[in-house]
């Protein structure tokens, strides 16, 4: 036993090192934030000259003519932005076409009903955009003059703020802010089997194309060297998801208001613990079923480019789920939706999903839970048989059934 | 572990039998290896060598029969005094040298420390310690084979299994390797040794078993196998035409030289005299012991004529 576990941190530390210290996985690894601090870099570099550009715009005033068949446009407040009322439509226009005058806006007898006319003397694509500004404002401001009350003029515009709260079992339901906390179990699934999976799928082919499993067989148990790898490999893959959140964090702390990112209320996200404990199996479970699945193509296969043909389908069924995703939170007991759901290969996306959004009852929940470990368990336990006689079938592609027949018979 | 108690046998193999699918490729195998002893698994390639230490080792399960390295059926943890050297080479090939040495010295129990000190003690010995942080794959095929042999040896085992050892070794190297093995031997250490080198085998063997189609056709002392295929034979140099007899097989012939492996009651007095009054014209007749090569060649050429037949 002692033996046992000496060799397991053996493992995990060879396994751990020998990644981390590729060239090949520093690049990968560092090109990310890299790329993330140029791209941070650039956006902070564009909002400065934008702001700049934007105070620019707010500062200029520009002459424009109007006609306004409505009789809404107050005259004051028009000649207060620059207008001049013209009687001549067609003049007008002349005029910003030979560009004497920069715009010319035409109200309509009916603004609900036909569109307000805006000409303008061409700026560029980005500038353009000041003259149906002013003119929309124009109109606004002439309306609420009239209506006379600034709030019912945005209550007839739509610029009130709603604010909700649902409830569920006599409490506030936590709404969004409840979502997004399970849903992150989701995106460390997806993100650690995206960086890991090549990995997974290397890590025993790498014996198998190496010649070195028949040492590797007579001093250390396959069980300890797959569960060896798949620890390793969970710690590579968290190193990795640190070193590309630390560019993130640190701009969202230093950088927040330069680089335009959104101000996250962190108040309002709700971890109630049902939803996080279930996520958090879920996650265990889907780890276990994916990493099982892919070491066992590993030991079969005799090369990693063979490998690949099965990897591929593999990974698809991680994003298959996605194609029902309204009827996953909509309609959670559609056939389809529960085919999903208890699918091996589908379930822990799918229960996710549905956990994040509050349609997998518990009954369900312990359900998935149960068969993902079971299932899991038992694909790494044929993984390690696979291995185990099917690493040294070096150069041929493994037989399972005739590693059963071989295993079946007994050393007695 | 300590290996090896000297009332019973170190390596103990009673009918083992091995198919694969409907392929019987190992029958009724058995044989023993005493600890201390240097014993050599001889046979033609797919005469079921490996597949006995495979067996052996637990990397393949036996169809029948039982399999024992120290009275029990080996299993990994039992490893730390194993030192087994696979047919098939081969090591973490994009890492560097050390690396993979200090991995294995921990995986058999020694500390980090010992596991370095005893791997760049080796690599000075074999004459490669500058390339201790050389990544295994920028080594030549002959300096791999030193560092996978040094991955073999490590922790002093105290049973060695060496499938065709001299395999891809070089004259010097194939020195070092057998020096080395008679180091180990010279400690105390059991050796199981599968080579195509007979001799090799004489030189080092205490005793030997001779495989073919999965069927033991000779085991014991090199001087019992010999006395089991003739034992003697006579060297004979002459002129004309070599004659043939009931006394003798002329096992070869040629330029004037021919061996001959007395039939079964042909005393050597009898097969000289036939030989002179036969006028083959005998210049020398040297008796001497069959060599193991000729004994090989002796079971197989039996299964060339049956194919040929």
């Amino acid at each position: 036993m002692a033996l046992t576990q000496h060799n397991l941190g053996t493992v995990v530390a060879f396994e751990f090192v020998r990644t981390i210290k590729k060239k090949g996985f520093v690049i990968a690894t560092l090109a990310i934030p890299v790329l993330l601090i140029v791209v941070f870099a650039l956006v902070y570099a564009s909002n400065a000259s934008s702001k700049a550009s934007a105070d620019a715009q707010k500062s200029a005033q520009f002459s424009f003519a109007y006609t306004d068949a409505s009789g809404i446009i107050l005259s004051p407040g028009a000649k207060a932005a620059g207008g001049t009322y013209s009687d001549n439509p067609e003049a007008a226009i002349a005029a910003v076409k030979d560009g004497s005058s920069e715009a010319y806006f035409q109200f309509p007898a009916d603004p609900t009903k036909e569109p307000v006319k805006v000409y303008g003397a061409d700026k560029g694509v980005f500038e353009n955009g000041k003259y149906e500004a002013v003119a929309k404002q124009l109109l606004e401001a002439s309306a609420q003059y009239a209506v006379g009350s600034p709030r019912l003029t945005a209550a007839l515009t739509g610029k009130v703020q709603f604010d909700s709260e649902t409830f569920k079992d006599d409490k506030v339901a936590a709404g969004v802010g409840g979502v997004i906390p399970p849903m992150l179990f989701l995106v460390v699934f997806y993100i650690s089997m995206i960086l890991l999976s090549n990995q997974m799928l290397n890590s025993t082919l790498e014996e198998k194309e190496n010649r070195v499993t028949e040492m590797i067989l007579t001093t250390l148990n396959p069980t300890t060297l797959i569960t060896g790898k798949i620890i390793s490999l969970f710690m590579v893959g968290l190193v990795q998801i640190l070193v590309f959140l630390a560019p993130v964090g640190l701009a969202y702390l230093f950088f927040r208001d330069r680089l335009a990112l959104p101000d996250m209320d962190l108040s309002s996200l709700v971890f109630e613990p049902g939803p996080m404990i279930t996520g958090a199996l879920l996650l265990v479970g889907g780890f276990t079923v994916f990493t099982g699945v892919l070491v066992a193509i590993g030991a079969i296969m005799p090369t990693a480019k063979e490998a690949g043909t099965i990897f591929g389908p593999l990974m698809a069924m991680m994003f298959i789920p996605f194609y029902t995703f309204s009827l996953v939170i909509s309609n959670p007991n559609a056939l389809i939706v529960q085919v999903f759901t208890y699918f091996p290969l589908t379930a822990p996306v799918t229960a996710l999903l549905r956990n994040a959004f509050g349609t997998l009852n518990p009954v369900e929940a312990a359900i998935v839970i149960v068969e993902l470990l079971v299932v899991g368990s038992l694909i790494i336990r044929l993984a390690v048989h696979l291995f185990r006689y099917g690493s040294i079938e070096y150069g041929r592609k493994l037989s399972i059934a005739g590693t059963f027949r071989r295993s079946e018979l007994t050393a007695k | 572990m300590t290996l090896g108690d000297a009332a019973e046998p170190l390596v103990h193999i009673e009918d083992f039998r091995m198919d694969f699918g409907d392929t019987t490729v190992i029958r009724d195998l058995s044989f023993d290896v005493h600890a201390g002893e240097t014993f050599g698994f001889l046979g033609s390639n797919g005469s079921g060598k490996t597949t006995t230490l495979r067996a052996l080792l637990g990397i393949y399960q036996p169809t029948a029969g039982t399999l024992h390295i120290d009275g029990k059926v080996f299993e990994p943890r039992d490893g730390a005094r194993l030192g087994y050297l696979p047919e098939e080479r081969g090591l973490y090939k994009k890492e560097p040298v050390l690396d993979v040495m200090v991995y294995f010295g921990r995986l058999k129990g020694l500390s980090k420390n010992a596991a370095r000190s005893w791997s760049e003690n080796y690599l000075e010995r074999v004459g490669i310690p500058e390339k201790a942080k050389t990544r295994l794959d920028k080594l030549s095929g002959g300096q791999q084979q030193k560092v996978q042999l040094g991955v073999t040896i490590m922790n002093n085992p105290e049973l060695l299994i060496l499938d065709e050892p001299t395999k891809g070794f070089d004259p010097v190297n194939r020195r070092l390797l057998m020096d080395i093995i008679e180091e180990h031997k010279r400690a105390g250490a059991t050796v199981i040794m599968v080579t195509h080198q007979m001799e090799e085998v004489e030189r080092l063997c205490d005793r030997v078993i001779l495989l073919k189609d999965g069927v033991a056709r000779a085991y014991g002392t090199v001087e019992e196998v010999q006395e089991e295929f003739g034992g003697t034979l006579y060297r004979v140099t002459y002129e004309g035409v070599l004659p043939e007899s009931d006394l003798y097989d002329v096992i070869s012939a040629g330029d004037g030289r021919a061996e001959l492996a007395p039939r079964q009651g042909a005393s050597e007095e009898k097969v000289l005299r036939e030989l002179v009054e036969t006028g083959a014209g005998i210049r020398s007749f040297t008796p001497a012991r069959i060599s193991l090569d000729e004994i090989f060649i002796k079971v197989y050429g039996e299964q060339h004529e049956l194919a040929e037949g």
